[in-house]
């Protein structure tokens, strides 16, 4: 038999002397799929009853995890309250519930008053509903299961199950917690009488129940809502909602496992994750048409139709918690700043603060009024301003964006890349990716001869050479002539990789004139009885290839000469002459 | 086999006889007549690297004199192209041969993306000297090699190129800190104050190479040395008793009585220092 207890409790009860009754059906593996009945029967019962909007407001824990502290979305007074905080705040309709020292204990969320407290010993929250006058919060039995405890506005706890199962965060509706566990179940309990009145099996892992936008739903990465089709969950036909597949920077999630104890300081993970708001309307959707990922000081929003890039929003320090609204999305950072942005645009309507430096932060937007955004700068320079972050945390994150970066025409996207592949402070994979992208630029060649006018020059701090490979690439397609000056003078730059100088030579066949004569004609003259790579090699076959094209007779004879002159390596050798019968094919067919 | 003979016994006879004339700046006195064989002008024009060596090296023996109607030939085959090791002969031949025409054809080297080949080009064009020489030189203390500015720098203070001082203070504030002395060879008044400024920002020895040169240059006034004395003496430090001492050490007896005294009173009153 398994192990279950269901008490009706007192006012004054305690957690060391919690007992119960036990109720053999409740949380019961050996349930049988009825179908969709058993929850058919409890949405009946509940109506056309909704959970009422959720208060928006931003939590932080600060100071030594000794304080909440809140303020409203909409603006208003920021609040503390003064407790120990052992387990990160939730925010649950208008309550804000958390636990430190032992105790377990709520506010209003919009005041920071204090409801109620409650001692609840070893155990450790794992999540809570409220549904405007009972609170129900699950916890944590310390490794013997899980109490699931409906305690009122008077912190009297109306409702206490105690099971060996561990119980995900529930929610309330209706007189009706729900509760999600064993990954695939939701238990509905009728909090009058502690029965199990309903329970559904769902097709997707589950360890959530939350009320937004007006209805509940369930889920861990992808949801479910709670409507007249969750009679058909377990033959996979609930009303479902899914992320859109998206490369995102390290793998973030929608929302951590619902057994999950959450500290009070963030981690990495709260600072890598992703973010979306289900509308409560058909077809089922998400808000705005937005889902976000967050990777440390950088947030992202897509449309969550074609998964697209729509803005990025920077931040000057780490961003710990946030939460989707319905046409906004609110952010919290370390430093305790509050910014709600505009779902569409990303423009910064609002920016409010938690008073200080927090450990981490909770946020809860559920029908925040939007209201008229600052202006963003083109997503070009959203994406460049993220890129330009020298914090080598940021790579993963940067080198995504650095993929969106190169999809857009703008030229200034062209001198970003130019500087990321310039500046020896970027992260040598960054550098690499942005050599890459610029070598199929085919926009914003004045940046590119900005660029190459430029050498390494250690007395002015000049450590790294432009990407002159991959710009020669660029303008060679882009038929730029005017890069030609440039890209001589960088063929006699012994800084130049060998991979620079091979590509400045082979841009030099197309784009060089007689003006570059004497930059050919040396490299070729200094190179051709020692190019000591296969990339000087290259370098001094193209620049025969010039002379001959471009360098009248003189330029013939060089190369001749090369030829002939035992110095040469006989490997350019062969090459050489293979250049030359192919100029002399290409001068007949001209005749 | 016989030509390699008589090349051994040319170099065994160079190696003796530059032993002997060498002196300490490394410049080369009353270098005896060494005589270069008769192919060797061929043989830089062969094409075949081993002879192409052994003329360079026969030159190279043969020094300033015997080698200098070669110069032109070497600087052809530069002109031309070669292999490193035959860069590097050839550029160290020209040094040897200290012609200033040849400048313009080494500087060029100074762009090889060897770093031996551009050090190698630093250290001759020091010796062939010219307008030429101190342009690359200027711009050989932007490498990227270390050693390449550490020889640029230098060699700009041996052929005092005044107009690059601003370059080697450049230089200097970026720890190449072969530019000290070298501006202190060639510094004006106020360069060598300013020069005196940076003590406490370089280690001692750093700034004193270059100021003991300004000391005893005859074209730096009284005035000026004294001041700079003063800089030293500021200090207070042992270093700075130590290199005060060796300076008065050092202070010819012709040389001013006032600087004889400054140092004498700096090197007192630094005595005591830790």
């Amino acid at each position: 038999m398994k192990k279950l207890f269901l008490v009706a409790l007192v006012a004054s009860f305690s957690w060391a002397c919690g007992g119960g009754q036990t109720h053999p059906n409740m949380f019961a593996t050996d349930w049988e799929d009825d179908g969709g009945k058993s929850i058919s029967a409890v949405l009946a019962r509940i109506g056309a009853t909704k959970p009422p909007a959720g208060a928006d407001v931003a939590v932080g824990v600060a100071g030594n995890s000794d304080k909440v502290v809140g303020v409203p979305l909409a603006g208003g007074n920021p609040w503390t309250f003064a407790h120990g905080v052992d387990v990160r705040p939730t925010i649950a309709g208008s309550v804000v519930v958390a636990e430190g020292g032992g105790e377990l204990f709520a506010l209003d969320a919009a005041s920071g008053k204090k409801l109620w407290a409650r001692q609840v010993g070893p155990q450790t929250m794992r999540g809570a509903g409220d549904d405007g006058k009972i609170t129900v919060v699950s916890l944590d039995s310390g490794g013997r299961g899980s109490v699931l405890l409906a305690i009122d506005r008077e912190g009297n706890v109306a409702r206490q199950i105690e099971t060996d199962k561990a119980l995900g965060v529930p929610a309330i509706l209706g007189g009706f917690a729900f509760v999600p566990w064993s990954n695939q179940y939701v238990s509905v309990v009728d909090l009058t009488n502690g029965e199990e009145a309903g329970r559904v099996l769902l097709r997707g892992k589950v360890s959530h129940a939350f009320a937004a936008s007006g209805s509940l739903f369930f889920g861990e990465n992808e949801i479910f809502r709670f409507d007249d089709k969750i009679k058909n969950a377990s033959r996979n036909q609930a009303t479902r909602l899914a992320l859109p597949q998206r490369e995102l920077p390290g793998t973030p999630s929608l929302m951590a496992p619902g057994e999950d104890k959450l500290g009070p300081v963030a981690m990495a993970l709260d600072k890598t994750r992703m973010y979306a708001h289900p509308n409560g309307a058909d077809p089922i959707g998400f808000d705005a048409s937005r889902f976000y990922g967050t990777y440390f000081r950088m947030a992202m929003a897509f449309d969550s139709g074609t998964t697209k890039l729509a803005w990025v929003y920077n931040s000057p320090v780490d961003i710990v918690g946030g939460a989707a609204g319905p046409s906004t999305f609110a952010l919290c950072d370390e430093s305790g700043k509050v910014v709600v942005l505009d779902a569409a645009t990303g423009g910064v309507e609002r920016e409010l603060s938690l008073g200080g430096p927090i450990k981490s932060c909770t946020v809860q937007d559920d029908g925040l009024a939007a209201s008229t955004p600052q202006p963003p700068p083109p997503l070009s320079q959203q994406i460049s301003a993220a890129l330009l972050n020298r914090d080598s945390e940021m790579v993963t994150g940067q080198r995504l964006l650095l993929r969106e970066l190169a999809t857009l025409e703008d030229e200034t996207v062209t001198k970003t890349l130019v500087e990321l592949a310039s500046n020896p402070l970027t992260a040598p994979l960054l550098i690499a990716d942005s050599r890459t992208a610029l070598a199929a630029r085919r926009t914003g060649a004045n940046h590119m001869l900005a660029a190459l006018a430029k050498h390494y020059d250690f007395l002015h701090d000049v450590l790294l050479s432009p990407p002159v490979g991959p710009m020669a690439q660029a303008l060679a397609a882009m038929k730029e002539k005017s890069a030609a000056p440039l890209l001589a003078s960088h063929l006699l730059d012994p800084a130049d990789t060998d991979e620079d100088v091979k590509q400045a030579a082979a841009a030099l066949v197309d784009l060089g004139g007689p003006a570059e004569l004497p930059a050919l004609k040396q490299f070729f003259k200094l190179y051709r009885a020692y190019p000591d790579s296969e990339g000087v090699a290259a370098a001094v076959v193209s620049s025969g290839q010039a002379l001959l094209a471009f360098g009248g007779p003189e330029g013939r004879k060089i190369v001749d000469a090369a030829i002939t002159d035992p110095l040469t390596v006989d490997a350019l050798k062969s090459r050489l002459k293979a250049v030359e019968e192919q100029a002399d094919a290409q001068k007949t067919q001209k005749k | 086999m016989k030509r390699h003979v008589v090349i051994l016994a040319t170099l065994l006879v160079a190696q003796g006889a530059s032993a002997q004339t060498r002196t300490g700046g490394g410049a080369t006195t009353n270098t005896p007549q060494v005589k270069v064989s008769a192919t060797a002008g061929a043989d830089l024009k062969s094409g075949d690297t081993t002879k192409i060596k052994a003329a360079l090296d026969e030159i190279r023996m043969a020094g300033k004199g015997t080698g200098t109607p070669f110069a032109p030939q070497i600087v052809e085959l530069l002109q031309k192209g070669v292999t490193v090791q035959l860069a590097e002969a050839a550029i160290d031949t020209l040094g040897d041969l200290e012609s200033e025409s040849s400048s313009p054809a080494i500087a060029e080297y100074m762009q090889h993306r060897s770093p031996r080949v551009r050090q190698a080009a630093a250290k001759a064009l020091v010796k062939t000297k010219g307008q030429a020489a101190v342009k690359a030189l200027v711009k050989g203390l932007s490498d990227q090699d270390g050693m390449v500015r550490g020889v640029s720098a230098n060699g700009l203070g041996q052929l005092k190129a005044k107009p690059a001082v601003n370059d080697l203070f450049l230089a200097l504030d970026h720890r190449v800190t072969e530019a000290g002395i070298s501006i202190g060879m060639i510094c004006g008044a106020q360069e060598c104050e300013q020069l005196a400024t940076r003590i406490g920002k370089f280690p001692l020895d750093v700034i004193a190479g270059g100021l003991e040169q300004a000391l005893f240059r005859a074209d730096i006034a009284d005035d000026t040395k004294i001041k700079l004395i003063g800089r030293v003496r500021e200090l207070g430090t042992k270093e700075a008793n130590g290199a005060l001492k060796e300076w008065f050490k050092k202070w010819p007896a012709t040389g001013s009585a006032r600087v004889k005294q400054a140092l004498d009173q700096a090197v007192q009153a630094t005595g005591g220092g830790s």
